[in-house]
């Protein structure tokens, strides 16, 4: 049994439990969706300053990031507290499997929701908000994957911090909510504003912004290196923070 | 010399010689040494906080040690090589499976992670839950789950495996049913470690039980002669015939007879001079001697000497 055939096993059990457990789906797909129509619908089609998206194509992107973030961070960071505290990680750590397709088939399942979701909200943009196919789709592929890497990164590195899963919905929702509102996800803020400045410390608004940007027609690539830097930093700290510090078994007593 | 060496370690599941682990300033273990020969049970029994988890976790590859050496299977487990981790079979105190996957997928999934598995439909008849192998995880009873537990942990078809408080929380007959299961993989050869707060459950299935006290070894040998156990002293009992006192009993001297109630009490060396003379003596005064026990002491009276943990 060679490492690749037992990842994409893997990555066939995590489908079918996460489907199975109706909270993650719900946070991942129904939430943007719901929230894409709800918003979509009451933000008009005027022009967002400063870009060529309308307010209710502007939601569209949004909501593909925010149904990303739950993909890769909140799930991520869910599953494998739940799994490290109930002893799963522990016990497979007990099998010969390799951590690369352990982990493998978590990122494969990861990948697999993130496209799903994609097409979906993507597809009511185009349906009714007349919303135009990404101009710029190695921009918009090259964002997602740099969005898919860095959130799960920082979705593992903040089980460190989780001390027990009792805590794990508090610490994972608490720590990004505040950063979601100032981060425009469910408004655009407009860039040189406090909020903004501050938004920009973090990952989500640069996703944004650079999804914006891959949406948007216009000459060049769509691509916006300066966004994509400031999320593969975040992404190198939160792995390398991870690497140091994660626990594969629950804390002791 | 060489051919013969070869020969016994093949004999040899585990061994361990002085093995120490400091967590801080804690010294969990203070130079524990094992040895446990293939298809053999070993009963480690300790108090909490003893190092018995510790021992076993650094068995299984879990844990780094601090001094001492280690192998099983002939290798080290804190190399963790895939080799030995897929002859190893690990059942540990919490059921560890995805709740939203069925039974019969949690083994089916976990049959794939090894090299030579067994039958999937076998094993979750072995652990009996055949009825349930459709059912979701998280639908299962504790004590069903502690049987999954068990199958996933034979689904790989182990030469060793590791039982962490197997039967903690099941019922009588559920506990004779888990026994049944362990005596089976030692038929078939298998090593099995286990540990266990129930003196009877060592008792019933270890070839050698290993009292771990303190992070020390401090008596290690089958459960009939542990302790010295088959040498103790013999506890004679009954009740005091009417009309008797202490005094009246032809004891030898050295045997003080205590009153327990309505019972009196003495313990011997060697019971059987002593109790002819005092059958011989209750039958002269027409008496007899009523409830009258004589006992060996138990594996829990050792345990409890051995480890400090004796009764008021």
């Amino acid at each position: 049994m060679n490492d690749l055939m037992v990842a994409k096993e893997q990555v066939r059990y995590e489908q079918k439990a996460y489907w199975r457990n109706p909270m993650a789906a719900i946070f991942t797909f129904l939430f943007p969706i719901v929230f894409l129509i709800v918003v979509g619908t009451s933000a008009g089609s005027a022009r967002v300053p400063g870009t060529s998206l309308r307010y209710d194509q502007y939601t569209v992107v949004a909501m593909l990031t925010f149904g990303l973030i739950a993909a890769c961070y909140t799930n991520l960071a869910m599953a494998i507290c739940n799994r490290r505290e109930t002893g799963v990680l522990k016990r497979m750590r007990g099998t010969p499997i390799s951590v690369g397709s352990y982990i493998g088939g978590i990122i494969g399942s990861v990948l697999i929701n993130v496209a799903i979701l994609a097409v979906v909200v993507v597809g009511i943009g185009m349906a009714f908000y007349h919303l135009h196919f990404p101009y710029h789709v190695g921009a918009t592929l090259v964002t997602l994957v740099v969005g898919i890497v860095t959130f799960g990164a920082i979705g593992v590195a903040v089980t460190v911090i989780i001390p027990n899963a009792d805590a794990a919905p508090a610490v994972i929702n608490g720590l990004y909510f505040p950063i979601v509102f100032v981060s425009g996800v469910f408004y655009p803020i407009s860039s040189g504003s406090v909020l903004a400045q501050i938004a920009d410390v973090f990952p989500i608004r640069h996703m944004i912004t650079s999804l914006v940007s891959a949406f948007e027609s216009g000459p060049g690539s769509g691509l916006r290196p300066g966004d994509l830097l400031v999320m593969l930093a975040w992404a190198v700290g939160a792995l390398v923070f991870a690497s140091r510090r994660f626990r594969w078994e629950p804390k002791h007593r | 010399m060489g051919t013969s060496e070869t020969a016994v370690d093949t004999e040899i599941a585990i061994s361990v010689r002085g093995l120490t682990k400091t967590y801080g300033s804690f010294e969990a273990l203070r130079g524990i040494d094992l040895e446990v020969r293939r298809g053999e049970v070993l009963a480690l029994l300790g108090p909490n906080g003893a190092g018995k988890t510790t021992a076993v976790e650094i068995l299984e590859g879990y844990r780094k040690r601090d001094g001492g050496t280690v192998s099983v299977l002939g290798a080290d487990p804190e190399r963790r090589d895939r080799d030995l981790r897929a002859k190893m079979g690990i059942v540990l105190q919490e059921c560890a499976v995805d709740p939203y996957l069925t039974v019969a997928e949690a083994v089916t999934q976990r049959a794939g992670l090894y090299p030579a598995p067994r039958s999937v439909g076998e094993v979750i008849e072995l652990v009996g839950l055949a009825p349930k192998a459709k059912a979701r995880v998280k639908t299962l009873s504790g004590g069903q789950q502690r049987r999954l537990d068990l199958g996933l942990a034979l689904v790989g078809d182990p030469e060793l495996i590791f039982l962490d408080e197997p039967t903690t929380g099941f019922d009588p007959s559920a506990r004779r049913e888990a026994w049944d299961v362990v005596r089976g993989l030692c038929a078939e050869g298998r090593t099995v470690v286990l540990t266990t707060h129930y003196m009877d459950e060592a008792q019933a299935l270890a070839d050698t039980v290993t009292v771990i006290a303190a992070g020390q070894v401090v008596a290690s040998g089958p459960p009939d002669t542990l302790g010295g156990r088959d040498h103790g002293e013999t506890t004679v009992r009954f009740i005091l015939p009417s009309g008797t006192s202490l005094a009246d009993l032809p004891l030898p001297g050295g045997v003080v007879p205590t009153a327990r109630g309505e019972f009196v009490e003495f313990h011997i060396a060697e019971p059987t001079s002593v109790l002819h003379t005092l059958t011989a003596w209750a039958l002269e005064r027409g008496e007899v001697l009523g409830g009258l026990a004589v006992s060996r002491p138990s594996l829990e009276d050792i345990y409890l000497a051995l480890t400090g943990e004796d009764l008021p």
